[in-house]
């Protein structure tokens, strides 16, 4: 019974292998170059291809259930032969590396009949290689030489499609070296050597086009060039009263020009200036407002003429986080700065929604500036300017100002700015302390709420002003990059003197350098007369 | 009995030893020099024209491969079988193929002009060369490392994404405003989604609108496959695209002249840097919204995510600018260098580090993202201008 058993399990396995034997075939072959020398240690594999309606992306990440592809390797041996044995029928790639030569690949499909396949390998020539690998294998100086032919011929193939410098170029680099006591030059550090900084060619091989190179010969060229810059706008202004007495059905026009100069003088240090001319009559020639209704006005000091508005020098320290700038100033580009009202040619034209009136500066002057910005969530100013074009001395009329500021996310809302300031003033003025606060806060991408508030002491009381509005872009608008906004700004003065004045304006961004703000203003002022404008406006800005 | 037992035994173990020694692996015939391709940084060093290997853990270079004088390799990147290195080398107009583990160049295919960034596909069969002045996708088999296909009609394509399941591959065309959509069972293209409008008043500005085009860098896809997110430079916009009905599902404007989106490792956000304006604006993906746009500096090539952070990269400036990615808030400026350029960087697979390429001083910036130090590992080869790491979240080119 027992040899029965044991008879059937042999019988079975027989058939068994038999039947594989059936099945499966050989593949096997001989790997030579093309003169017919043979190519040891080839590596041969054989993968299998997905039969017919498998999934087109097997092995795929995140899909367990699909099979990793088949795939079989064998080494050819000192005679250039390998050999699978027992292969599946179906389809497969076999490819052959060798070492110096290219891969070569075919799609064989393996029935129930062995194969034998002779594999020709091509020599594997890499341009400006110091070794060819094809020479290393043996391969003849003719062959060679033959393959490079064609290689050049491909590459002026290639060169015709496209105009390039195949020249090597020379390129001068900054480089840290260690020199000794007898001025050897090790790259590494060595005892006794000290580090220094020099200069040394390096040759590269990076091929340009002929048009990298001049954009690159361009740009270099306007790096080092001093760069102008260009805003012209002119403000159209009406004026009907509303309450009170005074002029009525007024019109009114402003037309400023500002050139800008800006050049980089050394590392970090650049220098800045900008000439301004206006010409024309703003409405606070006539309209005794409390603040300016229109905020060019501030820059109007004579009639068609250039006046230098700021001239400063700026230089970087300590990481670039401190920077300090210093000549003629309007600190009010540096303090203050709320986002969305805060700059006169492209949002609100009335001074009391541009700066904080509180702020006490009315003209440009001689002053320093540092500002520190580590780049996190705070920052820091101080500065000191001459705000009185009828000082003596520098020690006259100083304005004196910090401000800490501060970038929050709160409440899931977008960014919001909040700055806290103080200023001292030492001129023969009532006002010697101010202090307020400015908000710039992002309610959703597209609206902006600011708000304003300052006071300054003035003897036995304070002045108070706040203003406060909302901002529009990037939607609700007729084009992409337009803006609006409404804003509302209110002055209460201690003497009694009390000032409402709310603005909307909207931008077009016609151009990149062109736009064009329809403004509507209103104005109460209860001074000792009580009066109340409205004020429809145009501005046309081209800046470049 | 006994000896029909010892025929069977005899004949099982001859049977298994003549099976084991005809399918034995077999040692490549050159030498190892990458055992693990997911230990090395790869670098893509343009000027000495070759792909350099770094081991992550000693820093040192392990292996280079020369690709030939003028090659100028631009962007270098492994299949995700580890199998092989790819590039393509611009002024060469060739892809090359490196073996991941011998480092030996087994193969230079001729492909159209220019090539740049490339992309494989997930099972690693298909090697897509963008030739963005060729207009072209060159498709490379990698099963018999041949070029089978060119895929014509698009315009200056920059980036290639594949979906999940392999079965679309989406283009960005910097030279137009559509996303092209390739079917990869055919390698051809399907579709061209545009992904805004151009404003009308573009009329008024046709030096903006017609001097030079700086349409959409690549669409880059979700982690959870669902959506891709294209940016267009010119428009500033990001528009989200359905990938299951290839439409534009909705546009969100962010700020000027965003270069490309940057995906979180949570996939919570997007990052766009906005070279118009030196600002980042952060998309919350859930809401489709922008949650915050923050001052960054000038030209921004790339953004990398690690320890909750997003690592901005400045590349004249020499910054890179980082910001808390559960505040989003700025959290600091690494200042890497004085006159130099940065290019790109990858992250680990442990989002820890950061390998920068700093491509003037011919060096690899490896930052710790959790302590914001760095280190630079001179002479990793002539004007390196990005790095690779398989399996990284942040693999990306310039």
């Amino acid at each position: 019974m027992v040899r029965s058993r044991l008879a059937a399990v042999i019988a079975m396995l027989l058939l068994t292998a038999s039947f594989a034997a059936a099945q499966n075939s050989t593949v096997s072959g001989r790997v030579a170059n093309a003169q017919g020398g043979v190519i040891a240690n080839a590596e041969a594999t054989l993968r299998a291809l997905p039969p017919p309606g498998a999934p087109p992306m097997p092995n795929m990440p995140n899909m367990p259930n699909m099979p990793a592809a088949m795939e079989r390797t064998a080494t050819a041996g000192a005679d250039g032969a390998f050999t699978f044995a027992n292969v599946a029928p179906g389809d497969y790639v076999l490819y052959v590396d060798a070492s110096g030569f290219e891969r070569t690949s075919q799609t064989i499909t393996v029935g129930n009949q062995a194969q034998n396949l002779m594999i020709t390998l091509t020599p594997l020539i890499v341009p400006g290689a110091e070794e060819g690998a094809a020479a290393a294998a043996g391969v003849a100086d003719t062959q060679l030489l033959l393959d490079r032919i064609k290689q050049l011929e491909a590459r002026i193939t290639d060169l015709e499609s496209e105009a390039v410098l195949s020249e090597p170029e020379t390129r001068v680099k900054r480089i840290e070296v260690y020199v000794d006591q007898n001025n050897n030059v090790h790259d590494q550090p060595v005892e006794g050597a000290k580090q220094q900084v020099t200069y040394q060619r390096e040759r590269v091989y990076r091929r340009q086009t002929i048009n990298e190179k001049i954009e690159e010969a361009l740009a270099a060229a306007e790096d080092q060039a001093v760069k102008i810059g260009v805003d012209a706008t002119t403000v159209a202004q009406g004026a009907g009263r509303t309450t009170g007495v005074g002029p009525n059905k007024k019109a009114y026009a402003l037309a400023s020009a500002d050139l800008f100069f800006a050049a980089k003088l050394a590392q970090y240090t650049s220098f800045f200036a900008d000439v301004v001319a206006l010409s024309g009559a703003p409405p606070d020639r006539e309209i005794p407002s409390l603040t300016l209704l229109n905020g060019y006005t501030a820059r109007l000091v004579n009639q068609n003429e250039l006046n230098l508005r700021e001239a400063w020098l700026r230089t970087e320290f300590f990481g670039q986080r401190l920077g300090i700038t210093a000549g003629r100033l309007d600190l009010t580009n540096y303090f203050d700065r709320n986002a969305f009202s805060n700059d006169e040619t492209t949002q609100f034209i009335s001074d009391a929604l541009v700066n904080n009136q509180m702020l006490g500066l009315a003209v440009n002057g001689t002053g320093v500036v540092a500002d520190y910005d580590p780049k996190n969530a705070f920052n820091f100013k101080v500065g000191f300017q001459q705000s009185n074009p009828d000082a003596t001395s520098l020690s006259d009329s100083i304005y004196s100002l910090a401000e800490v500021g501060y970038t929050a996310t709160p409440f899931s809302l977008p960014e919001g700015h909040y700055r806290l300031w103080y200023r001292n003033n030492n001129g023969s003025v009532d006002s010697k302390h101010a202090v307020g606060v400015s908000l710039d806060q992002k309610l959703s991408p597209f609206v902006g709420l600011f708000g304003r508030y300052g006071q300054q002491q003035i003897p036995g009381d304070w002045d108070r002003y706040w203003s406060t509005g909302v901002s529009f872009a990037k939607a609700m608008v007729f084009n992409p990059l337009d803006t609006w906004g409404i804003g509302y700004a209110q002055m209460d003065l201690a003497a009694g003197d009390k000032e409402h004045l709310t603005e909307g304006y909207y931008n077009f961004q016609l151009t990149e350098r062109l736009r064009l703000s329809f403004m509507l203003q209103h104005v109460l002022d209860r001074q000792s007369d009580k009066f109340g404008y409205l004020l429809p406006g145009l501005r046309l800005q081209a800046a470049f | 009995m006994r000896n029909l037992k010892r025929i069977l035994i005899l004949l099982i173990v001859g049977l298994m030893v003549g099976a084991a020694s005809v399918t034995r692996a077999t040692l490549s015939a050159a030498v190892v020099k990458v055992p693990d391709p997911t230990k090395v940084v790869m670098i893509v060093d343009r000027d000495s024209n070759d792909i350099a290997f770094m081991d992550i853990a000693s820093k040192k270079i392990v292996g280079r491969t020369f690709l030939g004088n003028n090659v100028n390799p631009h962007m270098v990147m492994m299949s995700p079988d580890g199998r092989y290195v790819v590039t393509g080398g611009t002024r060469a107009n060739k892809a090359y193929i490196i073996d991941a583990k011998t480092l030996e160049l087994v193969k230079v295919i001729p492909v159209d002009i220019a090539p740049e960034h490339l992309a494989f596909s997930p099972d690693s069969r298909w090697y897509y060369q963008g030739n963005p002045e060729g207009d072209s996708i060159s498709v490379i088999d990698m099963l018999s490392l041949t070029k089978i296909k060119s895929i014509p009609g698009l315009v200056e394509p920059l980036n290639t994404v594949f979906l999940p399941d392999g079965s679309k591959a989406y283009v960005g065309n910097y030279g137009a405003h559509w996303v092209g959509v390739i079917d990869v069972r055919r390698h051809e293209l399907l579709k061209k989604i545009q992904v805004a409008d151009v404003p009308g008043v573009a009329k008024l500005d046709p030096d903006k609108y017609l001097g030079e085009i700086k349409g959409i860098n690549i669409p880059q896809i979700t982690n959870d496959g669902r959506y891709l997110y294209a940016t267009d430079t010119d428009l500033g916009v990001v528009a989200k695209i359905d990938p299951r009905e290839d439409k534009v599902d909705k546009i969100i404007r962010v700020g000027k002249e965003p270069w490309r989106p940057y995906m979180s490792h949570d996939g919570k956000y997007l990052i766009t840097p906005n070279n118009g304006d030196q600002t980042i604006s952060i998309v919350d993906l859930r809401t489709d919204k922008v949650a915050a746009t923050l001052e960054a500096g000038e030209n921004m090539t790339g953004v990398n995510f690690a320890a909750g952070k997003a690592f901005v990269i400045s590349s004249t400036s020499g910054f890179v600018y980082v910001y808390d990615m559960n505040s989003l808030r700025p959290a600091g400026r690494m200042k890497i260098g004085t006159n130099i350029q940065l290019e790109t960087a990858t992250t680990d697979t442990k989002d820890e580090k950061l390998y920068l390429a700093d491509s003037t001083e011919n060096a690899v910036v490896v930052i710790d993202a959790k302590t914001q130090q760095f280190e630079k590992i001179m002479n990793v080869g002539l004007y390196p201008w990005g790095t690779h790491i398989m399996d990284s979240k942040d693999n990306y080119c310039h």
